[in-house]
Formats: C-alpha cells, sequence, structure tokens
C-alpha cells in the first residue's frame, strides 16, 4: 500500500489519526471533569440530595396504656384497626361505590357519595374499621380506596365501668372519665424511625437508619371491681326501673383504704360508641353531681354532738312534737318563701325522745335540737371535718365542691343543715363521711386508681391522705346507731342476710328550677358492714322515683342491701350476723 | 587506525556457561498470597455483606411477624376480656338455670373441735 506523503512532509492519515485522538482526549476530558465535579466537587451536595431521596421519616406512635381492674381484668386497651379511605379523583364509580361501602360500613350512602365526589384529594370513609372487615373490601380492588392503619380503643367491659374509665376520642385523646384524668400518663411518649428505603419503599438493609422507640403509656391498676361494678349497676337499673325514677348512683367504699370498689349509675353509656341510649349525659353524677343529702346528713350533726360531749348517746330530749316552727307563721301557710317550718316525715304525738331514738326514728325535729345544742359554728366545724363543701382529693378530677349555705343573717340555715337542707354533697363526700366513722373516726381519701405502671414494669403507687375527724369511742357510738336505723328504724329494707348493718336513710325533696321544693325525691341510703368492724361503706342515690318508692328506705335501702351483700361476698367479710 | 585483537573461535552450537550471571526466577508468591488474600477478603466482604444483609431482610421479616402476633394477642386479649365481662355471662348464667340460692346455708367451724359442726342451717336468703 502507498503511503501519501504531502509536499510538506505530512502525512494526512496521522493528522487524522491526530485529530480524532485530540477529540476524543477532549471528550474524556470533558467526561473525567464531569466525574470530577459531579464526584469530587459537587460530591457532598448530590450524596446529600440523595440521600434525602432516600431517606424517610415516620412517627412511632406510642401504646396507649392499659387501665385493669383490682383483679386484673381488662377494662380499657388500644388495638390495631383498619382505616378506609379514599382519593375522589381516582373512584371511577363513586354511587356504586357509595352505596356498597356505606352499607357494609354503617356509612349514610348520600354522606359518602358527597364525600367521594368532592374536590378534596383525601376523605375518610370509614375510620377504624375492623381488620377483617377492611381487607374484604379492600379485596374488591375498587381504584382509589385505600386504607391505613390506625389503633382504637377497646373496652371489653362494655358500660359496665364507663362512667369510671371514660373514653377517648377518635383520635385517641382523653375525653371523659380515668381517660383524660390519666391523659399524660396514658399516651405515653412518641417516638420516630428515620431509614433508607428503596424505589419499592422498602427499607435498605444497611442503610442509614435511626429509631427512637416510642415509650408506651402508663397502665392503670384501679380499685374497681368488675363483678361487683357489674352488679351494683345491674340492682341500680332494676330500680331505676321498678320505681320508674330518673337515674340511680351508687358508690361502694373499701372502709380502711378508701378504695372505690364500685362506681357506677344508670343509665349508662357505650364508651366505644360514646352514645348513651337515651341520651344521658356521661358525667359521673357520684363525684361530679351535688344534691341535698337529706337525712344522712344527720350522721354528722349528732356526731359531732357526741365528739363535743354537746349530747350523751342517752340523753332525754322532752316533749318533741312532729312539727317545729322556727320563724312564726312559717307553718301557717304552705308557702315555701317562708322558712323555718320543720315537720317529720311521719307525724307522731309529742313524747320524749334520747338522742339515740331520735337518730333510730329520724326525727328532723329531734335533730334540730340535737344542733341548737350543738351550735352552728360546732357543727359547720364538722361539716369540714368529714369533708363536705370541698372535693375529696379523688383521682377524677373535675370534682365537685359541694355547698354549704350558711350565710350570715340566715335564721334557719343551721336547721335545715342539721337534717340535710342548706348543704349539697356529691355522693362520694357522703360515702367517705360514712367510711370515717366505720374507719373508727380516721376519714380517708377515696382513690380509683391504686397503682401505676410503666413499660419497666416499676410501680408508682397512689397517695392516700388521711385524718381524724371522731374519735373512736364516738365512731363506735354511731355505728349502733346506724346498726339500730337497720334493724328498728326507717332502714330495715337495708338489712343484708348474715351480717350486722348499719346506715341511715335519706329522703330530700328536690329543688324546682323556680327555687322551691317539688314533690319529687332523691332518696339515699348510705350504709356499711359489718358493723363492728365495718370493711365496706355503700351509697345509693335513686333521683326521683315514684311516689311509691320516694323515701330512701322504699327505694335507695334494698338497692344499698342487694350491692352491700356481694360486696362482702366479693371482699370473702365472714358473717356477724347469725342468731 | 590500530588492529584489534581476533576474537577467539567460539564453539558452534550446544550448551555453553555463562560465568557471572545467577539465574532468577521472578517472585510470584508474595504477589500470588497478596491476590488470594485481597481475593479471598473481597469475596469475604460480599459474602459477609450478603449474609448482613439476609439477616436484616429475616429480621425485618421477624419484626413484622411479632407486630402481627402481638395485634393478634391484643385482639384475643380483648376476646378474652369481652367474654369474661359479667355483663356478658350473667344473662348467659340464668338462661342456664344458675340462679342465687333462695336459702344460704351457713355454717360456722368450730375450730376446738376434730370435724365442722353446723351451728345454724337453712336461714333464709335474700332472693
Amino acid at each position: 500500500m502507498a503511503v501519501v506523503t504531502l509536499r510538506s512532509g505530512i502525512n494526512p492519515q496521522r493528522v487524522r489519526l491526530a485529530l480524532i485522538g485530540i477529540v476524543l482526549l477532549l471528550a474524556w476530558s470533558v467526561v473525567a471533569w464531569r466525574l470530577v465535579q459531579v464526584q469530587i466537587v459537587m460530591g457532598p451536595e448530590v450524596a446529600e440530595r440523595g440521600l434525602q431521596q432516600r431517606l424517610v421519616s415516620n412517627p412511632l406512635p406510642p401504646q396507649r396504656g392499659k387501665i385493669f381492674d383490682r383483679n386484673g381484668d381488662l377494662l380499657a386497651m388500644t388495638v390495631e384497626s383498619e382505616s378506609l379511605f379514599a382519593v375522589p379523583g381516582q373512584v371511577e364509580e363513586p354511587l356504586w361505590v357509595a352505596q356498597q361501602f356505606g352499607t357494609l360500613l354503617g356509612v349514610d350512602p348520600d354522606v359518602l357519595y358527597e364525600r367521594l365526589t368532592s374536590e378534596k384529594d383525601f376523605v375518610y370513609i370509614k375510620r377504624q374499621v375492623d381488620a377483617d372487615v377492611a381487607d374484604e373490601l379492600l379485596a374488591l380492588k375498587v381504584r382509589g380506596v385505600y386504607s391505613r392503619p390506625e389503633p382504637t380503643r377497646a373496652y371489653p367491659a362494655g358500660d359496665v365501668a364507663s362512667h369510671v374509665v371514660g373514653f377517648v376520642d377518635i383520635d385517641g385523646v382523653g375525653q371523659e372519665g380515668l381517660e383524660i384524668i390519666y391523659e399524660n400518663g396514658l399516651r405515653g411518649i412518641p417516638g420516630s424511625e428515620l431509614y433508607e428505603r428503596d424505589k419499592d419503599n422498602i427499607p435498605i438493609p444497611q442503610g442509614m437508619s435511626n429509631i427512637v422507640p416510642a415509650v408506651p403509656g402508663v397502665d392503670l391498676n384501679t380499685t374497681l371491681d368488675l363483678p361487683l361494678q357489674y352488679q351494683a349497676q345491674q340492682s341500680c337499673l332494676a330500680m331505676v326501673e321498678t320505681a320508674q325514677a330518673e337515674a340511680c348512683w351508687v358508690v361502694v367504699l373499701e372502709v380502711e383504704t378508701g378504695a372505690v370498689l364500685a362506681m357506677t349509675g344508670a343509665p349508662s353509656f357505650d364508651p366505644e360508641t360514646r352514645s348513651a341510649s337515651d341520651g344521658s349525659p356521661f358525667s359521673n353524677f357520684n363525684v361530679r353531681g351535688i344534691y341535698e343529702p337529706g337525712s344522712t346528713q344527720k350522721l354528722i350533726t349528732v356526731a359531732a354532738a357526741l365528739e363535743t360531749g354537746a349530747v350523751q348517746v342517752g340523753t332525754i330530749f322532752p316533749d318533741i312534737a312532729d312539727v317545729l316552727e322556727l320563724r312564726e307563721g312559717a307553718c301557717e301557710f304552705d308557702d315555701d318563701d317562708i322558712h323555718g317550718c320543720y315537720r317529720d316525715f311521719d307525724e307522731h304525738e309529742t313524747m320524749d325522745m334520747t338522742v339515740a331514738d331520735i337518730f333510730v326514728q329520724s326525727s328532723n325535729v329531734g335533730t334540730i335540737n340535737v344542733a341548737e345544742v350543738l351550735g352552728q359554728d360546732r357543727m359547720v366545724e364538722y361539716i369540714h371535718a368529714f369533708g363536705l363543701g370541698a372535693p375529696t382529693g379523688i383521682d377524677f378530677g373535675a370534682e365537685a365542691t359541694g355547698m354549704l349555705n350558711f350565710a350570715a343573717g340566715c335564721e334557719t340555715c343551721w336547721a335545715s343543715g342539721a337534717i340535710g337542707y342548706s348543704v349539697a354533697v356529691s355522693p362520694l363526700q357522703m360515702a367517705a363521711a360514712y367510711a370515717a366513722i366505720g374507719n373508727d373516726g380516721i376519714w380517708t381519701t377515696p382513690h380509683i386508681v391504686s397503682s401505676t405502671v410503666d413499660a419497666q414494669g416499676s410501680t408508682e403507687v397512689a397517695g392516700i391522705e388521711t385524718r381524724y375527724v371522731v374519735s373512736p369511742e364516738t365512731a363506735a357510738l354511731m355505728r349502733e346507731l346506724l346498726a339500730g336505723v337497720v334493724e328498728r328504724g326507717t332502714g330495715q329494707n337495708g338489712q343484708v342476710d348474715g351480717y350486722r348493718v348499719g346506715g341511715k336513710t335519706g329522703t330530700a325533696n328536690k329543688l324546682g328550677e323556680d327555687g322551691r321544693y317539688m314533690e319529687a325525691t332523691r332518696a339515699s341510703f348510705v350504709g356499711m358492714a359489718p358493723i363492728d368492724d365495718p370493711k365496706v361503706v355503700v351509697a345509693v342515690v335513686i333521683d326521683g322515683p315514684s311516689h311509691e318508692y320516694r323515701t330512701g328506705g322504699a327505694s335507695a335501702a334494698p338497692v344499698f342491701a342487694e350491692v352491700m351483700e356481694h360486696a362482702l361476698h366479693r371482699l370473702g367479710v365472714t358473717p356477724d350476723g347469725l342468731e | 587506525m590500530s588492529a584489534r585483537p581476533q576474537k577467539a573461535a567460539q564453539p558452534e552450537g550446544g550448551l555453553r556457561v555463562l560465568r557471572g550471571r545467577k539465574l532468577r526466577r521472578p517472585a510470584i508468591a508474595p504477589w500470588m498470597i497478596m491476590a488470594l488474600v485481597g481475593v479471598t477478603a473481597f469475596l469475604g466482604l460480599v459474602f459477609a455483606r450478603t449474609s448482613l444483609d439476609n439477616s436484616a431482610f429475616e429480621l425485618a421479616e421477624l419484626n413484622r411477624a411479632i407486630a402481627e402476633q402481638v395485634e393478634i394477642n391484643g385482639d384475643l386479649n380483648i376476646d378474652i376480656a369481652s367474654l369474661e365481662n359479667p355483663a356478658r355471662i350473667a344473662p348467659l348464667a340464668e338462661e342456664m338455670g344458675l340462679v342465687i340460692p333462695e336459702k344460704t346455708h351457713q355454717i360456722l367451724v368450730d375450730l376446738d373441735r376434730n370435724a365442722p359442726q353446723v351451728v345454724q342451717a337453712s336461714q333464709e336468703g335474700t332472693q
């Protein structure tokens, strides 16, 4: 092959080769430069951008604490469920989806159709659906319909403990009862997870990962006894039906510790659906409601008189009539505007009565005579000492303080206060006052939560405050008087088979909206057993029973007896009332 | 120009001895060892990485399985608690004829005696 050589001696093939070489060199140089630029100059920035694309951060919601009764039975727990949602723009047949899903999920199809045809990018179909139901619906593979896991609160005891346990809202935040009182502890501390994911959203093994685990909420161990709680609720429901009453409330306290063994009422509500069958409020009247206690207040009046030495049990008050007129003309006209006329519930002849007779027969006139000897100042002092007019300090929150109406210038308030008018208390306050008598004169803070247990298993025990109210001797005397009420007085329906029981009936007319007393009453009974060494106090309030059941002895005492019997059996208390 | 001495005639063909030069083989053994170590290390690294990835996947699977089992356990706990709810049991017990006895028998045990003695029985019950 001949080699062409220019006249100048330059070989053109070599020139072309050199040019190609130069071009390739330049091209490689550009590539190399870009490589250097990307890998070295922009390296850290690009690496960071890539990492940010791969990194995903998710919050780790904490497990909400559980709530148990005193036997370890579950009252509230959080479980996983599925929330179904839709992207309206992707749903091809919104009418069909609304009808099918609405029917199966119990959602109004019209409302669902409206949601599915809205302009929004995200709408819930239904939140917190059972996982099996959600899987069934997702199996239909409807375009635009998705699900995501979401915790939901379950209350396996249903409405039995709903007034105490309360409930959470759809987002799992406490709204009522222990759920809101212990919200800070129950909800726990959220964690977070940071990890690298691939294009399919799967975590890259050995990739960057930083997990801050969520701290679960504390578990609450309550003092409630679920079977007793159920029995108390059933007794209440039965009496509400029998007596055509508006409501019934029961508190059961352990005398020595102040532990609330049961606290319930009727009507009740379902904490999962957050609805009451009759639309009644969720509030726990036992703690947050107040009522005029009527004759159950006489325990405090007589105990104060005995403790201060103003009277003895056998002190005789002569000529006790069944009517007492403290203001002239008060008893002449049946006019509520003129206060100062006091009558005993049953008419009787004027007679001499001992303090014991007055208490056992629940004489209003006699008790006012005792209060007169005691004096208003000392009576009010003991009313405070027994915990009325102030929150008990129970771990429930928004507790009613009650009302004590002893305004200066009120001529008859002391007399009204002595027999349970002009004062308003909560059922819990009255139960705690009676528990002090049962506990040899020591008043103890009622409490519902016995301990809180965190994830490490460490336990925090609830603090209990105690104080002396009356001497053990006075308390023992009062217990005998209470036994007399049940054995031969107004509270005979409160007797419990096999046990000596003590208690006091109370019947107070309800105040109308116009400030006048109505015919309707609030009937109550507070008592304890066994009377020689009380273990349990039960307070029952029946709101608005029919005329036949208008007294505490007729409506509240039978409920008391049923609940007390079950409480004593549940606690394994030895019978002391065998003849 | 001076005359150079004529070289001695060399024998043609055959072996000859070269003096002053040693036969040196290339030292490939260290290189082989280094290469072997390098390859082994590389393969080991790949194997370790793969094993770790497998383990990570298995761990993730196990975590998922644990989460599922915890969820199932939670549901079962709820089921147990629901089944133990007195509100469910009491009506069933009533349907089955289990009622609170109308008569209760209370027995006092005299600890001074060997055998329990019925002090009182057949007391009327509350229901």
